[in-house]
C-alpha cells in the first residue's frame, strides 16, 4: 500500500523536476548556512566552519544525485530519455524512417487484416453465457464423414434422459419469411427454437425476454436488434406489440442483442419463434414423430462441474441405448459435439486451410518487410558508426547504447503498427462490403476487435525489436580505432558473406514464394474467367418472390407466377419471362440420385443429380441450347410427370443411347424425359459438369415446394435493370403485400459467382505485389549501398583502366548472383507451399507451369532493374574524385 | 568520547521518526544534530544521506514538511509526523525491540556456552 503511493508519488515526481530541484537546493543551502552558524558560534572562522559544513554533507552533488533518484524513477527516466533521443534520430532520418514505417506498416495491415478473419471465423466466442460449458451437439453415423442434424424424438430423448446437462435446447435453423411493419414487405429469415432456448444459451435481451416453458406454441415472437431498428425504429415499447410474419400474427415478446445472429455465427436470422408454430411459417415439415428425419439442431449447457469428457461419455452411453431400443432407426448413431458458437465440423475445415494459407502470405510479406526495415538500419548503423564510437569512448556502455538502437526500431515497428492498423480498418470495411453469391443470409462482417489490436500491437513491437536486434548489436561494436578516424568500422575484413547479403537473398527468396502464390492465382482467376457457364448473363433481370409464406397454396402460387409471366412478357422491352426455383450458381440446390425405371437392382446406377424447376420457353430465355428433343408445354399439374436432361446427365445414365422417352425415376417420383440440353454451372464455377434434370414447375409445386421461393427471370432487349421498377409494378399490381428479394440482374449474379476466385486473387495479388516492391526496394538498397561502400575501389579500378561497361557489368553480375542464390532456395520453396493452394484453384493445376517459369524469370527481370541504376552510378565514378574522398 | 559507529542499513529512518515524535517539527539540519546527540555522539552521520530518507518517508506518507523560520531567523524546511507517521514508530519500535530482544539472546547463550 505505502509502496504504491510512494510509487505513484515518484511516477509524478518525474513532472516538474526543475521545480523540485530548486527546492532541494533551498533546502541543502539552509542546511550548509545553519550548520556554519552553529560552526562560527563554536568558534571557527566564517570560511573553515562553511568548509566544515560542507565536508559533514559529504558533498554536495552526490547528495543531489541520491536524492533525485529517489524522488524519481530512474529507469523510467532513462526509458524516457531513451524514447526522446530515438523520435529525435528518426525525425532526422524523415526519409529512412517513413520508409521503414510504411514498410512495417504494409505488412502488419495485411496481418491485422488477415487476422480479424481468424478472430471472427475461429476465435470470437459467441454472446451466449459462459461460451465454454455451451456445447452444440451433432449426430454421427457409422462410416460418415460427419455429422447431421436431429429428430425431434431423438432430441427429447436426450433432453430427457442425459445428465450432463442443466438444459438442452433445439432448433430448426431457417424460416424464409415476409415481415411486416413500416414501408413495403421484406423477406427475412428467422428460427423456431424449443421454449427452453434463451434459458440454455443465456442470450442478452435488449429489452423484454426470450420464451419460456409453456410458451411451446404461443404466438410469440423474439426479433433481432438489426430487424428490431430497421423496421420497427428501435421501439423501446415493442413489447407486447403484434408483428405480421408471413401472413401470421406474432406477439413481440423481447428483442435479443445485437451481437447474436445465429448459434453458429454465420447465418444471418433474425427473428425466433417457438418451435410448436413453425407448422405455420415452413413449408413441409419433417414429421415430428420420425426418428429419421433430422431436421433440428440442437445445442446443450453443461451442468456446473461436469467436464466434457463426461458428457461425452454419457453421450455414448445414450446412444448405445437408443440403438438397442430403436435397433431400425439408431444402429449406428453416435453424438459428438464441439462448443458451440464455434465454425460447424464441416466448413471448418475448408475455413482453416484457407485463413492458414492467407496467415502464410502476410507473414511473408511482413518478413520481407522486416528484412527491408532491417537493412535500412544497417545502413543507418554504418553512418553513425563515429558518433557511436565517439560515445563510447565517452564512457557510454554497449549495452546502454544497444538499448538506445532497440528502442529506435521499437518505435518504427509501433509507428509501422498504427499504419498498419489505419490501413486494415479501410481493408476490412471494404471485405466486409462483399456480397456472398447464396440466396441466404449470411453475416460476415469483419471488424478490428480487440484481438486484433492484440494481435497487432504484440507483432509489431515483436517485429520492431527482430528487426533491430543484428543491426543494433553491430551498430553498438564498432572498430573503435577505426571508426574514429573516419574509416569504416564496421566492415569485417575477409568475411564475404555480410548479414546484409544474407537479408537481401532471404527476402527475394521469400518473394519468390510469394508471387508464386500469386501468381496461381491471378492464372485461377483468368481461367475461371473462362471457364463456360453454359447460359447467357446478359439481358436477364431476376427477382424472386415466395407466394407460400404470404399463405398461397399450389394452385395459387401457380396461377400467380404464370399471370405474373403472362403481365411482365408483355411490357415493352420484355423478350420473353419465365419462372424457376433457383438460378444456376446460386450455391445450393436440390439434388437426389436418380436412376433408369425396369433396370434390375444390381445392375441399378445411382447418379447423384441437380435438380431444378422450369417454366416453358426457361432454356431459351437462359440461352441454353437445346441439343435434342422438345421444351416443356402444356403439363398439367396432374399429369405423367415429364423432365430435360442436360448433356452431362444424358452420358452418364444413357452412355450415348437416346434418351428420348426413356423414363427416370428419384426415390418416389417417375418422369419420363422428353428433352436434352446443353451443360450449365449448377452450383458454382469451380465444379466439375455435373448431371441436371429440369422438371415442371407446375408438377413440382405442390408435392415439392420450393423452400427458397421462385425467381423470376426476364429476357430483356435493353438493359435489364432498366426495367426492375416495371417488373416490381406488376408484382405489387398482383398482390401489393408481396415481399420482393434478391432483385439482381444476371450479369451481376455471375459477378458476385466469381467471388472466391476474384477475392483469393485480390487478396494475393495485392500482397504478392507489396512482396515485390518490397523485395525490389531491398535489392536496390543493398545495391547501392555496396556501390557507395566500393567508389574508392571502383575509382582505382577505373584510374587503372577498367572500363565503365567493366564495371557496370562487376556490380549487375554480383545482384544477380544473389537473386539467383535466392530464386535456387526459393522455387522449391514455393513448389512444396503451392499444393496448399490447391483446392482454391479453379482449373489450373498447383504446379503450373507457366506460373512457376514465369516467376523467377520476371522476378530476376525487376531484381536486373533495381541493380542496373545503383551499376549505372558507379559506372559513372569519376576516379579522380572517387580517389579524393576519403 | 570512543570509537564512532556508522548508522546502520534501515535504521536511520527509524531514528528520524522517532526523534520527530519526541521533538516535535524540525528542520533537517536539526534533525541530524538531534540524532547524534542522543546517540551520545557515538553515531557517525553523513548528513547528506539523511535528505533521501526523509523524502522517502514523505513520498511513504509518514512525515510530511513545510518551510519555515529557525530559531536564528534562517528559512529552513521543517518536518513532522503525520498520523500515519504515529503508527508507523510503534510498529517499527516494536519490531527492531523484538528484534534486537532475540538477537540478545543469541549473543548471551553464545557467551553462556
Amino acid at each position: 500500500m505505502r509502496k504504491l503511493r510512494a510509487f505513484w508519488i515518484r511516477l509524478l515526481g518525474l513532472i516538474g523536476t526543475r521545480r523540485n530541484d530548486d527546492d532541494f537546493a533551498a533546502e541543502l543551502e539552509s542546511h550548509v548556512a545553519l550548520h556554519t552558524d552553529d560552526g562560527i558560534r563554536a568558534g571557527l572562522s566564517p570560511e573553515e566552519a562553511r568548509r566544515q559544513a560542507l565536508i559533514c554533507l559529504g558533498g554536495a552533488e552526490q547528495t543531489r544525485q541520491a536524492y533525485r533518484e529517489r524522488r524519481g524513477l530512474p529507469w523510467l527516466e532513462s526509458l524516457f530519455r531513451d524514447f526522446g533521443y530515438a523520435l529525435r534520430t528518426l525525425g532526422k532520418h524523415r526519409g529512412a524512417t517513413a520508409a521503414a514505417i510504411l514498410s512495417i506498416g504494409l505488412g502488419i495491415g495485411a496481418n491485422a487484416t488477415i487476422f480479424s478473419m481468424v478472430s471472427r471465423f475461429l476465435l470470437r466466442p459467441a454472446p451466449m453465457g459462459d461460451p465454454t460449458t455451451l456445447l452444440a451437439l451433432q449426430t454421427t453415423h457409422e462410416g460418415d464423414e460427419c455429422c447431421n442434424n436431429f429428430s425431434f424424438p431423438v432430441y427429447t430423448d436426450i433432453r430427457d434422459q442425459a445428465t450432463s446437462f442443466s438444459g438442452v435446447a433445439a432448433y430448426f435453423e431457417m424460416i424464409p419469411a415476409s415481415i411486416g411493419g413500416s414501408g413495403e414487405p421484406e423477406r427475412v429469415f428467422g428460427q423456431a427454437v424449443t421454449s427452453n432456448f434463451f434459458q440454455v444459451t443465456e442470450l442478452p435481451m435488449v429489452l423484454g425476454r426470450g420464451f419460456v416453458n409453456g410458451e411451446e406454441s404461443a404466438p410469440e415472437v423474439v426479433l433481432g436488434a438489426g430487424l428490431w431498428q430497421r423496421r420497427f425504429n428501435a421501439d423501446r415499447e415493442i413489447a407486447g406489440k403484434t408483428v405480421t410474419i408471413s401472413g401470421h400474427t406474432f406477439t413481440v415478446i423481447g428483442v435479443v442483442t445485437p451481437a447474436f445472429h445465429s448459434v453458429e455465427q454465420i447465418l444471418g436470422t433474425e427473428f425466433w419463434v417457438p418451435l410448436g408454430s413453425v407448422a405455420q411459417l415452413a413449408p413441409i415439415l419433417p414429421s415430428q414423430g420420425s426418428r429419421e428425419d433430422h431436421w433440428l439442431a440442437v445445442v446443450g449447457r453443461l451442468k456446473p462441474g461436469v467436464t466434457r469428457a463426461q458428457a461425452a461419455a454419457e453421450l455414448n452411453t445414450l446412444a448405445q441405448r437408443f440403438a438397442v431400443a430403436n435397433p431400425k432407426t439408431d444402429q449406428g448413431n453416435r453424438f459428438s459435439f464441439d462448443q458451440a458458437g464455434t465454425m460447424p465440423p464441416h466448413e471448418r475445415s475448408g475455413i482453416v486451410l484457407f485463413l492458414g494459407a492467407l496467415m502464410v502470405v502476410v507473414l511473408l510479406v511482413l518478413a520481407i518487410a522486416g528484412a527491408n526495415v532491417a537493412n535500412l538500419l544497417f545502413a543507418q548503423a554504418a553512418s553513425r558508426q563515429r558518433d557511436m564510437a565517439v560515445r563510447l569512448a565517452l564512457g557510454a556502455t554497449r549495452a546502454g547504447l544497444q538499448r538506445q538502437m532497440l528502442t529506435e526500431s521499437l518505435l518504427l515497428g509501433l509507428g509501422g503498427g498504427v499504419l498498419g492498423v489505419v490501413l486494415s480498418l479501410w481493408a476490412t470495411r471494404t471485405l466486409s462490403a462483399l456480397h456472398l453469391p447464396i440466396p441466404v443470409p449470411v453475416d460476415l462482417r469483419i471488424d478490428l476487435d480487440w484481438r486484433v489490436l492484440l494481435f497487432a500491437f504484440a507483432l509489431s513491437a515483436f517485429s520492431g525489436l527482430l528487426v533491430g536486434v543484428a543491426p543494433s548489436w553491430a551498430a553498438a561494436r564498432p572498430k573503435l580505432a577505426n571508426a574514429l578516424k573516419g574509416e569504416d568500422a564496421l566492415a569485417h575484413p575477409g568475411r564475404r558473406i555480410s548479414l546484409r547479403n544474407f537479408l537481401v537473398v532471404a527476402q527475394v527468396a521469400m518473394s519468390v514464394v510469394l508471387l508464386s502464390i500469386t501468381g496461381l492465382f491471378l492464372r485461377s482467376m483468368q481461367s475461371a474467367a473462362n471457364i463456360d457457364i453454359g447460359f447467357r448473363s446478359k439481358g436477364l433481370l431476376m427477382m424472386s418472390v415466395d407466394p407460400r409464406v404470404h399463405g398461397y397454396d399450389a394452385p395459387r402460387t401457380i396461377a400467380f407466377l404464370t399471370q405474373l409471366q403472362q403481365r411482365v412478357a408483355a411490357l415493352p422491352g420484355v423478350l420473353s419471362a419465365v419462372t424457376t426455383d433457383n438460378a444456376p450458381l446460386s450455391n445450393t440446390t436440390r439434388s437426389d440420385d436418380f436412376h433408369v425405371t425396369g433396370v434390375a437392382d444390381k445392375d441399378k446406377q445411382n447418379i447423384n443429380t441437380e435438380l431444378f424447376m422450369v417454366t416453358p420457353g426457361y432454356f431459351e430465355t437462359m440461352g441454353i441450347p437445346s441439343i435434342s428433343g422438345r421444351d416443356f408445354g402444356g403439363e398439367t399439374a396432374t399429369g405423367p410427370k415429364t423432365a430435360v436432361v442436360n448433356r452431362a446427365f444424358a452420358e452418364r445414365v444413357f452412355s450415348g443411347s437416346n434418351p428420348i422417352g426413356q423414363h427416370v425415376a428419384d426415390g418416389g417420383t417417375t418422369y419420363e424425359i422428353i428433352g436434352v440440353v446443353g451443360n450449365v454451372k449448377a452450383r458454382s464455377l469451380g465444379e466439375e459438369t455435373r448431371p441436371i434434370l429440369y422438371r415442371s414447375l407446375q408438377q413440382s409445386v405442390a408435392n415439392d415446394p420450393s423452400f427458397l421461393g421462385y425467381t423470376l427471370v426476364v429476357h430483356t432487349s435493353g438493359n435489364p435493370a432498366a426495367i426492375a421498377q416495371a417488373v416490381r409494378g406488376q408484382i405489387h399490381a398482383l398482390d401489393p403485400a408481396m415481399a420482393i428479394y434478391n432483385e439482381e440482374t444476371m450479369e451481376e449474379h455471375v459477378r458476385a459467382a466469381y467471388f472466391l476466385p476474384h477475392l483469393a486473387a485480390t487478396l494475393f495479388g495485392a500482397f504478392g505485389f507489396i512482396g515485390l516492391v518490397l523485395a525490389a526496394v531491398g535489392l536496390y538498397g543493398v545495391m547501392s549501398y555496396a556501390v557507395s561502400r566500393r567508389t574508392r575501389e571502383i575509382g582505382i579500378r577505373m584510374a587503372m583502366g577498367a572500363q565503365p561497361g567493366t564495371v557496370e557489368r562487376l556490380i549487375l553480375s554480383q545482384g544477380l548472383m544473389l537473386t539467383l542464390i535466392a530464386v535456387i532456395l526459393g522455387w522449391p520453396a514455393a513448389w512444396m507451399v503451392s499444393r496448399l493452394a490447391s483446392s482454391f484453384l479453379y482449373g489450373i493445376q498447383p504446379h503450373d507451369v507457366i506460373t512457376f517459369s514465369i516467376v523467377p524469370a520476371f522476378l530476376t527481370a525487376v531484381a536486373l532493374v533495381a541493380c542496373w541504376i545503383p551499376a549505372r552510378r558507379a559506372a559513372s565514378i569519376d576516379p579522380m574524385r572517387a580517389l579524393r574522398t576519403e | 568520547m570512543g570509537e564512532k559507529t556508522d548508522v546502520w542499513q534501515g535504521t536511520l529512518a527509524l531514528m528520524a521518526l522517532r526523534t520527530l515524535e519526541s521533538m516535535g517539527p524540525l528542520h533537517g539540519y536539526g534533525l541530524a544534530r538531534r540524532i547524534e546527540q542522543i546517540s551520545g555522539d557515538r553515531l557517525q552521520l553523513n548528513y547528506g544521506t539523511l535528505y533521501p530518507a526523509l523524502l522517502k518517508l514523505e513520498q511513504e506518507g509518514f512525515i510530511r514538511s513545510s518551510w519555515g523560520l529557525s530559531d536564528n531567523n534562517r528559512r529552513a524546511k521543517y518536518y513532522e509526523l503525520t498520523r500515519a507517521g504515529e503508527h508507523q514508530v510503534k510498529k517499527a519500535a516494536a519490531e527492531w525491540e523484538q528484534t534486537t530482544a532475540i538477537l540478545a539472546r543469541f549473543l548471551t547463550s553464545a557467551e553462556e556456552a
